[in-house]
């Protein structure tokens, strides 16, 4: 255990959260170490997204704990970025390229400043590292989903966070576009970046993720991918019918 | 003034009338107010929502009235007194419909219903008792709140849409960015501090605001179109979400404004209805003429996308 250095970057304790009466999530206990890659996977209404939401205190939890480089959310909310789903928003909304990949920047400018020179070239170094920097001035609503998920992204970028939190970055993108972006947030674990995703393909989890987090309204198993990833685990998971898949040759 | 103009130029001449000057620059300044703040009901598709606030607020208009009568013996008309009942039946049924939708399984568009004929329903009703009523006096005039007239508006009525519109124009100018993040994506936007329920009630009350300080002028049930109207044509025109405000306060205003210059010149028709018929001829041009997104302009690159298509195929 590495308790004597730094905090993990993300600290879960009895999460439990319910929409209506029926919990969502019952006891999560989560750890992610500062500096990993981790793929959140789980059945359809496993509680994926809800996760995201309640750590981010998007959804209040009925109990449990979240602790963010070992401080409470409040406290260190710039050092978080989230990327929700790309399908949660209206894309034909008044706003170019540019504008949507400025609102990363409003976290650290606050309730009344704007973006000036400095935001606009960090916007357009995110813009280059996701390959749209020609679109900079198009409408967002004529973006296709991978266009759309590459903007997210940049968005998250330019908030310069240490704990990325995704939902689902591939849904919806093109090979290329996932290949493209699963090398970019490999390249970010890699600057030492932490990073938390919501994924649902089994098969890519290996190469994608260091960590996993098994997820089914409880925590089934939660590791490193090697020693968690594992057919009796995944069976936990998924109810049976499902093992961990053959890699793609 | 109106002299040398006569009778022949019946514009003209109402364009130097006082009483009518200050009715056409409150109308517009309702117009401009709504048209802004409307885009971000627009844009969040809570448009109706906007409908339920505005006729729940005939009956804070008549609650507030028969309470003066019963503190004082004789009701005030008073618009200091009757807009604080109109916000507080506003912000009341808004928030019983938002409660109503997040509490129960009730869809959204059926607790609109629901609400809006609660709060209307109840206004008329308590309108009729005050009206019928022996010991209350000084009602006349209340039931030209369903809808509106704009001749009715006075110097303090000016005065005080002016300021509450400013208010609310100058709010929303300040938490511009705040706003514009929330209503694109709001879950987004309270990850990095800006508190949903926050945003959200700010911008609730800037929309009652604009909503009360029309209804006067132009009636509770028509209101609705100040605010979605001006916004959905000004949606056409535009590719950002600064100029769809200021096209639509523009689009506001000339129909607040021009709205109430038919009204005078045409045998005085009341207001309410003039305004629709102007903001929905702008509507109309717009969503057919507008580029890119008006019905000629995709009609028309529909088929040369077609052209081009079947041609590629043919050589």
């Amino acid at each position: 255990m590495t308790r004597a250095s730094a905090p993990p970057a993300l600290r879960i304790d009895g999460l439990t959260v319910a929409y209506e009466s029926d919990p969502v999530l019952w006891d999560i206990d989560l750890e992610l170490p500062a500096g990993c890659i981790m793929g959140v996977v789980g059945p359809n209404g496993a509680g994926k997204s809800t996760l995201l939401l309640s750590t981010l205190g998007l959804l209040p939890p009925l109990a449990g704990r979240v602790e963010v480089f070992g401080q409470p959310l409040e406290r260190v909310r710039h050092r978080v970025a989230y990327v929700p789903q790309r399908r949660s928003v209206d894309w034909d909304f008044p706003a170019t390229v540019m504008d949507v990949v400025l609102m990363g920047t409003y976290g650290r400018l606050g309730w009344f400043r704007r973006p000036g020179k400095t935001q606009r070239a960090e916007a357009m170094a995110a813009l280059e590292l996701v390959e749209m920097v020609e679109q900079a001035d198009s409408q967002i609503s004529e973006l296709s989903g991978g266009q759309q998920q590459r903007i997210f992204l940049a968005r998250a970028f330019v908030q310069h966070a240490d704990l990325l939190m995704m939902d689902e970055p591939f849904a919806g993108v093109d090979a290329k576009t996932e290949r493209a972006i699963v090398r970019l947030l490999h390249g970010l674990r890699d600057e030492g970046k932490t990073l938390l995703v919501v994924h649902h393909d089994l098969a890519t989890v290996p190469e994608y993720f260091d960590q996993v987090a098994l997820l089914n309204r409880k925590i089934v198993a939660c590791g490193p991918v090697g020693r968690t990833f594992t057919d009796a685990h995944v069976e936990r998971t998924y109810g049976g019918s499902v093992r961990v898949p053959v890699p793609r040759a | 003034m109106a002299a040398p103009c006569g009778s022949r130029c019946p514009v003209l001449e109402l364009l130097g009338d006082h009483t009518f000057r200050t009715v056409c620059l409150g109308t517009g300044l309702i117009g401009a107010t709504s048209g802004a703040l409307g885009c971000f009901s627009y844009l969040r598709r809570q448009a109706l929502i906007g409908d339920v606030v505005s006729h729940a607020s005939l009956l804070g208009i008549v609650g507030a009235f028969a309470i003066s009568a019963l503190i004082a013996g004789t009701g005030t008309k008073a618009i200091v007194v009757l807009i604080p009942g109109a916000l507080v039946a506003g912000v009341l049924a808004l928030l019983l419909t938002r409660a109503i939708t997040s509490r129960t399984r009730v869809k959204e568009d059926a607790a609109l219903g629901v609400m809006l004929a609660v709060f209307f329903g109840t206004g008329i009703l308590l309108l009729r008792v005050v009206q019928r009523s022996p010991r209350i006096s000084g009602h006349a005039g209340l039931e030209d709140y369903v809808f509106g007239l704009a001749a009715a508006l006075t110097q303090g009525d000016l005065l005080l849409i002016a300021v509450l519109g400013a208010l609310a124009i100058a709010t929303m100018i300040l938490l511009w960015g705040a706003l514009k993040l929330h209503t694109f994506d709001s879950a987004f936007a309270h990850s990095m501090g800006f508190d949903a329920t926050r945003v959200d009630t700010i911008l609730a009350v800037l929309q009652v605001t604009s909503i009360v300080i029309g209804i006067h002028a132009v009636g509770v049930v028509l209101m609705i179109a100040l605010l979605v109207t001006p916004a959905s044509a000004a949606r056409q025109w535009t590719r950002s979400l600064r100029g769809m405000v200021i096209l639509s306060a523009i689009f506001g205003a000339v129909s607040g404004a021009g709205g109430s210059l038919l009204s005078a010149l045409y045998a005085r028709a009341p207001t309410g209805p003039m305004i629709v018929l102007v903001a929905t001829a702008i509507f109309i041009v717009s969503i057919l003429f507008a580029p890119d997104r008006g019905i000629l302009a995709r009609y028309r690159s529909r088929k040369r996308r077609r052209r081009a298509v079947l041609g590629a195929g043919g050589a």
